[in-house]
């Protein structure tokens, strides 16, 4: 246990000294606040810039809280993935390539332990980011659109944090299978793209884990479908699982793969 | 120009100011750090100039870990 919280230190140093607690919770809190912001102010945004013909007129929807935390979590899921992506995609294979890596793999520790670690420590800056960054923009929301029932948001953002844990599974275990940028290629493809195309065809399988964030908005909009949620929550479990369990298992051959 | 007072700045100050700390931490991060990929001073330009875009750019492609 000890090995295991030097190791969760280190990592946690690490993460400190790099300003990833820092800089990724500043721009999930500024897509947050933006989202709201150009929401509101699109006419005059299109009045400034538009170059409208004379007279134009459009039509505007009146927009209610639950659209923009819908489309926050729309800027979250792409460019906050790829943010997040390709913070921690080199958090095992850059060790390994610059050889960082042979200093631990030397020692007597559970390969279980190095890839725990880094998960655990990437799943909480991303947490605190989207936590951060869901709290700045319902702040920014409910000044300018209104609000929504406090335990809807706390379950739409609980929800959020498992998929979270989610990516970075998948992220940290391609980072110890693959090197940096097949890894990061593999990643992108799993995760933003497989959002787009899971969005695009998906809707017959109301389960996959890549429903799951919207899932957890549908609790802000009152529409959810509690048997799909909970279908999608298991197949998420079960995903994080098995990214886990070939994470380690990855982490464990490159122990052999070490020449010292 | 009659309009700089309609602008809701409370509103917009936040805004600003996470861009501000964002570029200052780029920029700290810039100083202190050994190597990055390509020169330098390029990335001072970037980070200064490209607003939200060019701190992100630094830390994700910047930075180089050794």
């Amino acid at each position: 246990m000890t090995q295991f919280s030097v190791l969760l230190k280190k990592e946690f140093l690490e993460s400190w000294r790099s300003f990833k607690f820092l800089w990724i919770p500043l721009v999930f809190i500024l897509l947050g606040v933006t989202e709201p912001l150009t929401n509101y102010y699109m006419e005059d945004i299109l009045a400034a810039v538009g170059n409208m013909p004379e007279g134009f007129q459009m039509l505007f929807p009146e927009l209610t809280a639950a659209d923009i935390l819908l489309s926050t979590t729309g800027q979250y899921q792409l460019i906050g993935l790829l943010v997040l992506i390709s913070a921690f995609i080199g958090s095992i294979s850059r060790e390994r390539h610059n050889g960082t890596a042979t200093l631990l793999y030397v020692r007597p520790i559970s390969a279980t332990t190095v890839f725990a670690s880094k998960w655990i420590i990437a799943s909480l800056v991303s947490i605190i980011s989207a936590v951060l960054g869901y709290v700045a923009s319902m702040y920014y929301t409910a000044i300018l659109f209104g609000s929504v029932a406090v335990s809807d948001f706390v379950k739409m953002l609980l929800t959020y944090c498992v998929w979270l844990l989610l990516v970075m599974a998948i992220t940290i275990a391609m980072s110890a299978a693959f090197q940096t940028g097949a890894a990061a290629a593999i990643a992108i493809v799993l995760l933003p793209v497989g959002l787009l195309i899971d969005s695009a065809i998906g809707s017959f399988w109301p389960w996959t884990p890549w429903k799951l964030a919207n899932h957890g908005l549908s609790f802000v909009t009152e529409t959810v479908v509690m048997k799909d949620f909970g279908m999608a929550l298991l197949f998420t479990a079960i995903a994080i699982i098995s990214f886990i369990g070939i994470g380690i298992l990855a982490t464990k051959r490159n122990w052999r793969l070490t020449k010292v | 120009m009659n309009g700089f007072e309609q602008v809701p700045w409370a509103l917009i100050a936040p805004v600003l100011v996470i861009q501000f700390i964002l570029a200052i931490v780029a920029l700290v991060d810039l100083k202190r750090i050994h190597a990055t990929n390509g020169p330098k001073w390029l990335w001072v330009i970037i980070i200064l100039l490209m607003g939200i875009i060019g701190p992100i750019a630094y830390f994700i492609i910047g930075r180089r870990q050794s």
